[in-house]
């Protein structure tokens, strides 16, 4: 029910974003999950920018022209960003995008936009792809290669040489996996294991886990399921070695269903906390227009960065493509997630990861790590 | 950490393929049944498991009822909804041709997916959060909920086994299965027969989609995997042979846990991504050597 409530929310937004054009205004599109699995990713990151655009219209808009937002669903898939992208671009002409937000999407969206020339803005995907996928596409959350650098930094200062990890079979997880390889060395994979989407058995991989030795086990799932599985089912085989995980593990609901299971577990993520900076910040004023969000604030809060970035930039140099496409590269924005700028391949500098620890049931922000 | 002893790690292995086995013979054997007495493919059967675990999370987590009449609740759901699914998706069709019900249950099946993802959300549910006891029996660990699963499952297949051959009841229903109209003109009531096989089918299938609940998690894309393995079980183990079904349940399950758990040769691991693929390639080269299944006879046995 509070799906279905939400995904009318939603709806009811579209509609609300539409009926407020005609004539005079300036177009900005997004694409992301508006239906499906990752749709709380979508609804989270669509209310963030809804808040942004609504805060500069109330101010009287870009140069006096009111924003609209014409929002597409991506669906997490590449084939329907494409589509989306494309009517974005051919048909209601937009100046630039927000998304996609599942790294399928915005990969797929890519040479669409690099082709119009219309910069894109990411505010969720991580992939180590996305560096590459062209001159108009930027992100303000950090690559998953930055993580990984992250995460063998931490294992060096807790001397975890060996490490075990179990990953899931999707091209987020298996990326990851090759890039903490890259970061920590083979030889330092004692135990390098891939499972088929949706595995809900590990035991045989327990018991010959037993074989290994390790200091350290990781749970590298592109669902939460899937962590939850792998770790009731590595405690209850007796191992006693920590656990570290990734962002995906950065869920309340996984320590509502595996419990103990991933007591004392940490894992690497952007905090969950930009944005939240006091009795004024973006979070309060999330919170009284939309409740808790979906899946993370953070997701909210790079993307209404992301939105007022763009408008205080077409503010400054127009509606060209290209010009919008310079000025962005060239800026350093001090949003309501940090003052953060792009290097030269889009990527964003100056979000940092947090290292979080479930203690409690409940996932508390340790303290920021830095990437060499 | 240790080198484990060889044997009690054969011993997990043992009992890994069990837990396994138990769960994939509960789903499978009474999909086999339905198929041996009304040879009818029920596509719609790993929604069924959901739904039966579903219930009882719902029940035992958001209600708040103790464990046990949450399972109870969980069981008789998954009955009422197996038998909606009897009236609304199959009966009205399979007298006409029994591949129908192939059709309408597929449809079926993905409009169950679509109303568990609206009620029940699609983040993954636990029906018991958190760690389970274990204890060591020969050097294998265990939870007593698998315990428990083991157990019902040699119960329930040990009580039909009784029903099946030693009752009245029993003999009804395997001349139903050996012919229909013969049975009926014998004055059997094979439509009535036909609604109770199809139903404590989906007792079944609930029960294990209970017992995945508790000893994994639900989430709401895992129901056709799970009705393809069952179908894998009843095509290897000979069409409309129960026993051969069950046994190839137990056989799938035990040689996936094996073949990724065991060094081969002291030499290499088969990588756990294979997991899936190998065992039923398994079956596909058994079926090359005989081709009628494992377990087939002239006439069906059900």
């Amino acid at each position: 029910m509070r799906k279905f409530l939400a995904l009318s929310s939603l709806a009811a937004m579209a509609l609300a974003a539409c009926s407020a054009g005609g004539g005079d205004t300036i177009k900005l599109g997004f694409i992301g999950p508006l239906t499906g699995d990752a749709a709380s990713y979508g609804a989270d990151t669509l209310h963030g920018m809804q808040i942004a655009v609504d805060e500069i219209n109330a101010a009287g808009g870009i140069g006096g022209k009111q924003i609209e937002i014409i929002a597409e669903d991506g669906k997490c898939t590449g084939a329907d960003a494409a589509t989306a992208a494309q009517k974005l671009m051919n048909i209601d002409k937009v100046v630039a995008i927000i998304g996609g937000q599942c790294s399928g999407e915005t990969l797929a969206a890519a040479p669409i936009a690099e082709m119009a020339k219309v910069v894109m803005i990411s505010p969720v995907s991580t992939s180590p792809d996305v560096t590459e996928a062209g001159e108009f596409i930027f992100r303000n959350s950090p690559s998953d290669a930055l993580k990984t650098k992250a995460m063998a930094k931490v294992f060096a200062e807790k001397n975890y040489a060996k490490i075990a990890i179990i990953s899931e079979n999707t091209d987020y997880a298996t990326a990851l996996r090759d890039s903490l390889v890259a970061a920590v060395g083979t030889d330092a994979m004692v135990f390098n294991e891939t499972s088929e989407p949706g595995t809900k058995d590990f035991r045989s991989l327990m018991t010959r886990l037993e074989d290994a030795e390790f200091d350290v086990f990781v749970p590298n799932g592109q669902s939460d399921a899937f962590i939850a599985a792998a770790m009731q089912q590595y405690r209850e085989a007796g191992f006693t070695a920590p656990a570290f995980s990734q962002d995906v593990a950065d869920s309340a609901n996984l320590g509502q269903i595996a419990g103990e299971a991933v007591e004392g577990m940490e894992l690497i993520n952007t905090s969950s906390k930009l944005g939240d900076t006091g009795p004024d910040s973006f979070a309060v004023h999330f919170r009284a227009k939309h409740g808790e969000p979906q899946s993370n604030l953070s997701f909210a809060t790079l993307s209404y960065d992301a939105t007022n970035l763009l408008a205080k930039v077409i503010g400054e140099v127009g509606t060209d493509g290209t010009a919008v496409r310079d000025a962005v590269a060239k800026i350093t924005y001090e949003g309501a997630a940090g003052t953060f700028s792009f290097d030269a391949n889009g990527d964003v500098v100056g979000i940092g990861y947090v290292l979080k620890k479930f203690e409690g049931g409940k996932i508390v922000e340790l303290n920021t790590v830095t990437p060499d | 950490m240790r080198r484990a002893a060889q044997p009690s790690e054969y011993m997990q292995l043992l009992a890994n393929a069990l837990i396994a086995g138990s769960l994939a013979a509960l789903i499978a054997g009474g999909l086999a049944l339905v198929y041996g007495v009304l040879g009818v493919f029920n596509m719609a059967l790993g929604q069924l498991v959901l739904f039966g675990g579903y219930s009882t999370w719902w029940l035992h987590q958001v209600v708040h009822l103790p464990l046990i009449p949450s399972v109870l609740g969980g069981l008789a759901s998954g009955a009422l909804m197996t038998w909606f699914t009897f009236e609304i998706f199959v009966n009205p069709f399979y007298k006409h041709h029994r591949f129908l019900p192939l059709v309408t249950t597929i449809a079926w099946s993905m409009i169950l997916d679509g109303m568990m993802l609206l009620l029940f959300e699609e983040r993954p549910r636990s029906i018991l959060p958190g760690l389970k006891k274990t204890f060591e029996i020969q050097g294998a660990r265990i939870s007593v909920e698998q315990c428990i699963l083991i157990l019902l499952t040699l119960v329930a297949l040990l009580a039909f086994a009784y029903v099946f051959h030693r009752t009245s009841f029993g003999r009804k229903l395997r001349a139903v299965v050996q012919h229909d109209s013969a049975a009926l003109s014998l004055g059997i009531n094979s439509a009535v027969l036909h609604r109770v096989i199809f139903i404590v089918s989906g007792v079944f299938a609930g029960a294990g989609g209970i017992f995945i609940g508790i000893d994994q998690n639900l989430s709401p894309t895992f129901a056709f995997p799970l009705t393809i393995k069952a179908y894998a079980a009843i095509i290897a183990g000979g069409k409309g042979n129960i026993w051969g079904a069950i046994f190839c349940a137990y056989l799938i399950a035990g040689l996936e846990q094996v073949l990724v758990g065991v060094h081969w040769f002291g030499a290499f691991y088969v990588p756990a991504g294979y997991q899936q693929t190998v065992a039923l390639l398994f079956i596909i080269f058994f079926l090359l050597l005989k081709p009628s299944g494992l377990f087939s006879s002239q006439s069906r046995t059900a």
